[in-house]
Order: C-alpha cells, then structure tokens, then sequence
C-alpha cells in the first residue's frame, strides 16, 4: 500500500439550507475541494459520494454523478455510497483504498445530505426490522445504553449534560456550527425529555450539509499543495453480532481504534485532537472508553475533569461536534475529517489546538443486535 | 385477545396461551437464536425451531417520551431482556401499563397482545415482557 495524503478540503456550513438542493451543496464543496488541493478537475481519477436518506426523503438515487459532473468530473469511475452514519467515512475508506492501493493517483469524496424537512420523524433502522417493527428507535437505542452505562459505572446525568455544555462552547468558536449559543447544565437536564434520561438537548438536532475531500499519493502531493496532510490510518470495520452483547461499551470502537493505532505506529497517548460521533451525550463518553482516552467506565470522569475541552489534555470535538453543528448523516463523517486536516494545517480559527501534529475521526453507524453496524477510525498526521 | 389480528411480522410468536417466542437451535454449534436465522451464521448449517424461555430479566431498558411510532402508546418502553435459560439477550417491548415499575434486573414474562399498529397501519399483536409480580431481584 502507498502512503496517501489529503491535498484539499471543502465544506458547507451544518444548518437549513431550504433554498439549496442537494445536488448544489455537494457541487459547491467538491469545486472548494478541488481549488484547495490546486488540481484541474481532469486530474481526478475517481469519485466517492456519500449520501443516506436522499432516496427515501427526495426519491432521489444515484446523485454522485451530478454532484461530480459539477465541479467538472466525468466519464471516471463514480461511486454512491450509503453506511449509515458513516457513509461519509465509507466513502473515505474506499477513496484512499483505491489510491493507497495504486489504482488511483487522486480521488475525491463527497458526502452531502439534506435533513431539514417536515415530519421527518424519528429515524429507525428500517421497517422491515423486527426490533424496529418492536418499537425501537434511534434516541431509545442510546438511552438504553446511557441507563445501563450509568447503573454500571456510576456515570451520572450531570455528566452526560456536561458533553452538550462543552461541546456548545467549542460551537460558539466555529461559525460553520448551526447552534452557538452557550447553554447550562441545567438547561440540558430540564429540556423536554426525549428518552429517558436524554432530553432534547442531549441528542444531535438535524441539519443539511456537505463536505469534500481531495486525497492523492504522497509521492505526488508536493506538487499541488505544501498544505497536504498525511492518512496515518483508515479503518472500516462491522460488528460482530455475538449474542448477549455487551452494551455498555462499543466493541467495534475499541476493534477500529486498535487496528489504526498499529497500521499508524501510534497510540491513544499521541493524540492532540479528536472529532467523535456524539450523536447522542453518552455516545461521547463510551466513544472516550473505546478509542482508549480512559479505562472502561472512566469515560464521565474524564469529561468532567475537563481533559477533553478545549485547552484540556486531549480536547474532543472542537467543532462543537454533530450535538452543536448537526448531524446531516453522510456529510458527518467527511466534515470530521475536514475539521482535522484544518486543525493539522492550523487553520481552525478559534477552534484550534496548538501546534496539533496527530488527529482521529470517530464514526459510528447504525444498530444491529444490540452491536453496531459500522465503525470508522481514520488517523491523520502532520 | 382478538383472534383475527396478525402479530407485527409472521413466524415471530405463537399466541397462547401460553405465548411463545419462536427461536433457533443450530444442532452443532448448541447455539440458540432469535429470530431464527435461514442457516447458523456460525457453520451454515440447517437450525431446528425451538421454543424460547417465557421468562427472563431485565438487562437495560428505555422510556420513549416524545411521540412514538406504529401508534404505540405514549410514553412505552422498550428493553433488552435476558432469557437466563436460553443464553440469549433479546429486544422487546415492555408493558406499557406496567413502566413505573421497570427497573435493572426485573423479572418479566413474556406475553403477547394488541399493541399498536404494523407497517400497513393494521392494528396487530406484539409480544413484550410484563414485570413479574413479587418476582424482583
């Protein structure tokens, strides 16, 4: 496998974008990506696109061709790519497969999602699901996991609050994030309850979105940019489905995670920043436990401490992560890896870590057996 | 118990009573199932239908408050149960009428009736688990 890098970043910001389709949200961050990386859209040898709901919402199928033929990509190779959550981080997996392996020189990716639509509901994993036909959905899959992570280690609610209260604060320093204002514990314990013991505001609001980026082999990338940011490690893997299944924790995190940390040569102590999947409060801690910040059921008390804000020892979501930005399904995933590859150029504005060299996106999609179905860890580096 | 009702997806239960959950053995690997897979996801091998345990406890459980799906009741609750004689943890719902007495470890039995309605809008049956009276841990 070749070294691959990142050469070019695009993204929207997460919010309502009524007047916008999709198809012009994903083709305004592919022709950003593509000035960033300072290539000719001829230059690309493949496409990735990822989108979940555009079928079921739009009827919308096969978008990744128009989104590409925008930004002047045609006749390559056009992938769409739909995994839940990380459809976005799929589409990166593949992109830099597809590179790292010497089939292509420079791929882009796109995720991009259009969410901010009446009566959209609940999402659930499906209808013809027994478990979903039994009554679960999605803020219930977390809440059970919440319950059971604090009658297991002693996590309390004030905790899972505390995750939206920084994350919000990180927010008030990312103009791109849909909610910026400043909220309190208190705030979050005492909002409409959704699931106990998430309320609304402990659970991710949705949003439309898009994000690209441009990856191409180490051995060109100098040519196009002095900006290219190295992929230490680009991890997809699945759960296992074993049954009974340990809810309390995310066996798929600690899988994902420790493959990327040996194909890097690095460990969780490396780390200077990190964007996780914190659809959800508690998604936040377990995610803490298993990309290994903290031993298992440390997760609250590493929160509280303070380690992950801002300033902290390994500050999480400095975005203000999807609880503040949003959560447009596949374009998460992809805008992670943006947020890292400007944290590793120093280009994160008032998000910034100092001087951050290692980053790590975390994503997570959708439930099966009480497992999850999909799990990325990718590891950038300066 | 209305008769003429369809439980929510067929194969699932045969309605009592007593009710039961239809599960899986894979003779070979001694593993149990629910639902039952088309082969054991182990050795692909043919599994035999066996009934499940009407008995277990709870594991981890969740109130829904905001508005529910397939007109469940509002708030219902959904669980992740322990079938102790079966070695099997299963998704349920939980007795709407029973919620402020769900807690860690209670015991439940399983039962089957009209709850809410299937993916045609049909009113239909489910199964669930109902809190064991006297029977907590």
């Amino acid at each position: 496998m070749r070294s691959v890098d990142i050469i070019g970043v695009g993204i929207t910001n997460f919010g309502k974008h009524i007047e916008t389709s999709l198809v012009e949200l994903g083709g305004r961050v592919a022709i950003e990506a593509i000035k960033d990386a300072g290539i000719k859209p001829s230059q690309i040898n493949a496409g990735f696109f990822a989108n979940m709901q555009a079928a079921n919402i739009f009827t919308d199928f096969t978008v990744g061709q128009n989104v590409f033929w925008q930004a002047g990509i045609n006749s390559v190779p056009v992938f769409n790519i739909e995994n839940a959550c990380t459809s976005g981080s799929s589409a990166f997996n593949l992109a830099w497969m597809g590179v790292a392996s010497g089939m292509y020189d420079i791929a882009i990716v796109v995720g991009a999602e259009k969410l901010v639509v009446p009566n959209l509901g609940l999402m659930q994993a499906g209808s013809t699901e027994l478990d979903t036909l039994e009554g679960l959905v999605v803020p219930n899959a977390f809440a059970m996991r919440a319950n059971l992570h604090m009658a297991t280690y002693g996590t309390t609610k004030e905790q899972l609050a505390m995750v939206a209260v920084k994350n919000r604060r990180h927010a008030g320093l990312n103009p791109l994030a849909q909610f910026r204002s400043p909220i309190t514990v208190e705030e979050v314990l005492n909002a409409p309850m959704i699931a106990d013991p998430l309320t609304r505001l402990s659970c991710c609001p949705n949003a439309d979105g898009a994000a690209a980026v441009v990856l191409c082999a180490s051995d060109y990338s100098r040519q196009y940019t002095s900006r290219s940011v190295n992929v230490a490690a680009s991890v997809l893997v699945t759960g296992s489905y074993e049954n009974p299944c340990n809810m309390a924790q995310w066996d798929a995190d600690r899988r994902a995670s420790s493959i990327a940390y040996e194909r890097a040569g690095l460990g969780p102590q490396d780390l200077d920043v990190v964007e996780c999947h914190d659809a959800f409060t508690i998604s936040e801690i377990v995610h803490y436990e298993g990309i290994g910040l903290c031993p298992e059921g440390e997760g609250g008390r590493l929160l509280e401490s303070g380690a992950t804000s801002l300033g902290g020892k390994i500050p999480v979501n400095p975005s203000g992560g999807l609880l503040s930005k949003g959560h447009p399904v596949a374009a998460t995933a992809v805008a992670q890896i943006v947020e890292g590859v400007r944290q590793l150029r120093g280009e994160a504005g008032a998000c910034q870590v100092e001087g951050a060299k290692v980053f790590m996106a975390e994503c997570m999609g959708a439930d099966k057996a009480g497992d999850i179905k999909s799990c990325t860890v990718n590891i950038l580096q300066n | 118990m209305n008769n003429d009702l369809k439980p929510v997806m067929e194969g699932i239960f045969e309605v009592g009573p007593p009710s039961r959950l239809n599960g899986a053995i894979c003779p070979e690997c001694n593993k149990k199932f629910f639902p039952k897979p088309m082969v054991c996801p182990h050795c692909l091998g043919e599994v035999q239908n066996i009934e499940l345990s009407t008995e277990g406890k709870i594991y981890t459980y969740s109130i829904l408050r905001t508005k529910p799906p397939y007109g469940l009741p509002q708030p219902y609750a959904v669980g992740w149960v322990d079938l102790e004689a079966d070695g099997l943890r299963i998704f349920s719902l939980l007795d709407p009428d029973r919620i402020s007495d769900l807690d860690f470890g209670k015991r439940v039995t399983l039962r089957v009736g009209a709850i809410g309605v299937d993916n045609n809008g049909q009113a239909c049956l489910r199964y669930y688990f109902t809190p064991k009276d006297g029977g907590e841990q």
